[in-house]
């Protein structure tokens, strides 16, 4: 599954938010989606599964522009760990896998083995199938994260998008949901806040500041001192550990 | 046991608990009528001649014409009061949600006030049945035109559309109520406004029976949309649902289904607030498991409370909204307390 963006403007309120954005994401790849607060990455983000609507440009998966499918079949084809699931929800575990069924459904169909053999294989890769009678409210931040990431997959789409997938987790949880997203080998465009795991986990990344796409490319291409110091406002010094690209942070004089 | 086999068991003894209720229901009152007979006067009408008679002709007519109809109103009523409690807290993502929020039934019972203040010469000869519905349909539209923007109807918005409306069509038939010359007659309307079956009659059950039936059955088959919206807006359109169109039909299905019941029998009120609570600690808050229970649990708690009703205070008979609130308050305490 291929993902493209062209020429990509969105407005909120009247303001333009996205002006002007191009990317791709290729078969298998993970993207990274980086930028500072308010650059308009996750706007950019919600353009892509439907939830705002692009006033001009082009986003497509495998060459069919998504604006023109109908809901269900865009949901089967692009599925979206948002940010704002409520911590709360009352179901179980595998009630929220099986969500992920609903763009497959209709009305009066029923939830057939197939379903069943579709969430269970989601809960299973992301490491949750223990726990599918549990209560979601109950699970740790970590955990829930691999379940709504089991859903999407329940959604058999080719493309994965995730807005901001560690944030509230700490270290080793991030590290995790990362690594989890790494070994799924599903297109992915993940909006990334930690400049060093979007180094480590992406295949590329690409960098948006006020509203546009400034720079795009393999990890080690893209974050140089230079660029983190002018789109980020500080100091980046690059380190090296276990062979693995990373920099250490300091405020500008 | 399995969670499947759980469920089955738990439909099958509310379905159990309907019949009994319903039973009771007929068999108790001024006339006891015993189960048994009941039993026998309701097959031998369905089956002519399938029982011998061990009952008055007195008895048969009370359970037939009279009580049978009114039990029967008891579960349409109860099943959508509280599937559309349900449905709407789904709507506006508010566990506080029930049809009484909307406006939809204050509307109703406005027009409904006219007709009986005024009299049916008023407004046309309309029937007390269409005022209350062309009431409901008002106090719809309003609060349509007020919670949304740009064809999308937003949640909070339609919170607050709703109580405002709801206190606006309240004033106005508090008005008409104050103007009313005859003291019965005003009487009359505030126990209405409270609630009671005594109105049901074989025939003017058709209509509001053919609309539940119809609009629950849709409601019913809602399951995955609800569970997707409970789960917020963002991932109910990641799902495919389109958000703000299957808001807006939930949204005037329910509303119209409220302004039959309220139509048919005054405004009940607690009834969807609490069932669908209930029905959520039973069984999760899986919509295809939890809508079938709610309409069956609020089906037979409507049952029950219009047989207290009846019986409490004999032979006067209470508006249903004072049992549903005397039983419903204090649970919905404890529900509250228990959660925190």
């Amino acid at each position: 599954m291929k993902l493209t963006v062209a020429g990509v403007r969105v407005e909120l309120d009247g303001r333009p938010i996205v002006q002007g954005a191009d990317l791709e994401v290729g078969e298998g790849e993970l993207v990274g989606l980086i930028g500072p607060n308010g650059c308009g990455k996750s706007t950019l983000l919600r353009s892509v599964y439907r939830a705002l609507r692009p006033t001009t440009g082009l986003i497509a998966v495998d060459g069919d522009e998504l604006v023109r499918l109908p809901s269900r079949e865009a949901a089967r084809r692009v599925a979206v760990v948002p940010q704002e699931t409520p911590d709360d929800l009352d179901f179980t575990v595998a009630e929220v896998v099986h969500m992920g069924r609903t763009p497959h459904k209709r009305a009066l169909d029923r939830t057939t083995r197939d379903d069943e053999r579709i969430c269970a294989d989601a809960l299973t890769r992301t490491g949750m199938a223990h726990a599918a009678d549990r209560r979601y409210a109950v699970l740790s931040g970590g955990e829930k994260q691999r379940v709504l990431i089991a859903r999407a997959l329940a959604q058999r789409s080719g493309l994965l998008l995730l807005d901001e997938p560690t944030s509230h987790l700490d270290i080793r949880h991030q590290l995790e949901v990362l690594h989890l997203v790494r070994e799924l080998e599903v297109s992915t465009l993940a909006v990334l806040h930690d400049l060093n795991q979007a180094a480590t986990y992406c295949d590329r990344l690409y960098v948006m500041s006020a509203g546009r796409i400034i720079a795009g490319g393999p990890p080690a291409d893209v974050l140089t001192a230079e660029l983190i110091g002018e789109v980020f406002g500080v100091r980046a010094a690059p380190v090296r550990l276990n062979g693995s690209l990373g920099f250490v942070f300091d405020r500008l004089p | 046991m399995t969670r499947r086999t759980g469920f089955s068991l738990l439909v099958l003894g509310l379905v159990a608990a309907i019949v009994v209720a319903t039973l009771l229901s007929v068999g108790i009152g001024a006339v006891p009528v015993g189960v048994a007979e009941c039993w026998g006067i309701i097959v031998n009408h369905v089956f002519p001649g399938a029982v011998e008679p061990t009952w008055t002709a007195a008895q048969e007519q009370i359970v037939w014409t009279y009580r049978l109809p009114r039990a029967l109103l008891a579960l349409l009523v109860g099943a959508g009061l509280a599937v559309v409690g349900a449905v709407l807290q789904a709507i506006v993502r508010n566990p506080l949600a029930d049809p009484f929020l909307l406006g939809v039934s204050s509307g109703a019972s406005f027009g409904a006030v006219v007709v009986l203040i005024a009299g049916p010469t008023v407004l046309g000869g309309l029937s007390l049945p269409t005022a209350a519905f062309l009431g409901a349909l008002l106090a719809l539209a309003l609060v349509y035109a007020l919670a949304q923007r740009g064809g999308r109807l937003i949640p909070a918005r339609l919170v607050l559309a709703g109580v405002a409306l709801a206190y606006l069509f309240q004033a106005l038939y508090s008005f008409v109520l104050q103007q009313a010359q005859s003291g019965r007659a005003a009487q009359q309307v505030l126990f209405w406004l409270m609630g009671s079956l005594g109105a049901a009659r074989w025939e003017n059950l058709p209509l509001p029976a053919g609309v539940m039936i119809v609009g629950l059955a849709v409601l019913l088959v809602q399951h995955r949309g609800l569970n997707a919206l409970t789960a917020g807006e963002e991932t109910a359109l990641s799902l495919g649902i389109p958000v703000h169109l299957f808001r807006a039909q939930l949204f005037v299905i329910t509303s119209l289904l409220v302004g039959v019941m309220v139509a048919a029998t005054g405004a009940i009120a607690f009834v969807g607030l609490i069932v669908p609570h209930v029905a959520r600690m039973l069984v999760g808050a899986d919509h295809r498991r939890m809508l079938p229970v709610t309409a069956l649990l609020g089906a037979v708690f409507l049952q029950l409370v219009d047989l207290a009703a009846r019986t409490i205070s004999a032979p006067q008979e209470l508006a249903l909204s004072i049992v549903t609130a005397v039983f419903g308050v204090p649970f919905f305490l404890w529900l509250l307390r228990r959660r925190a």
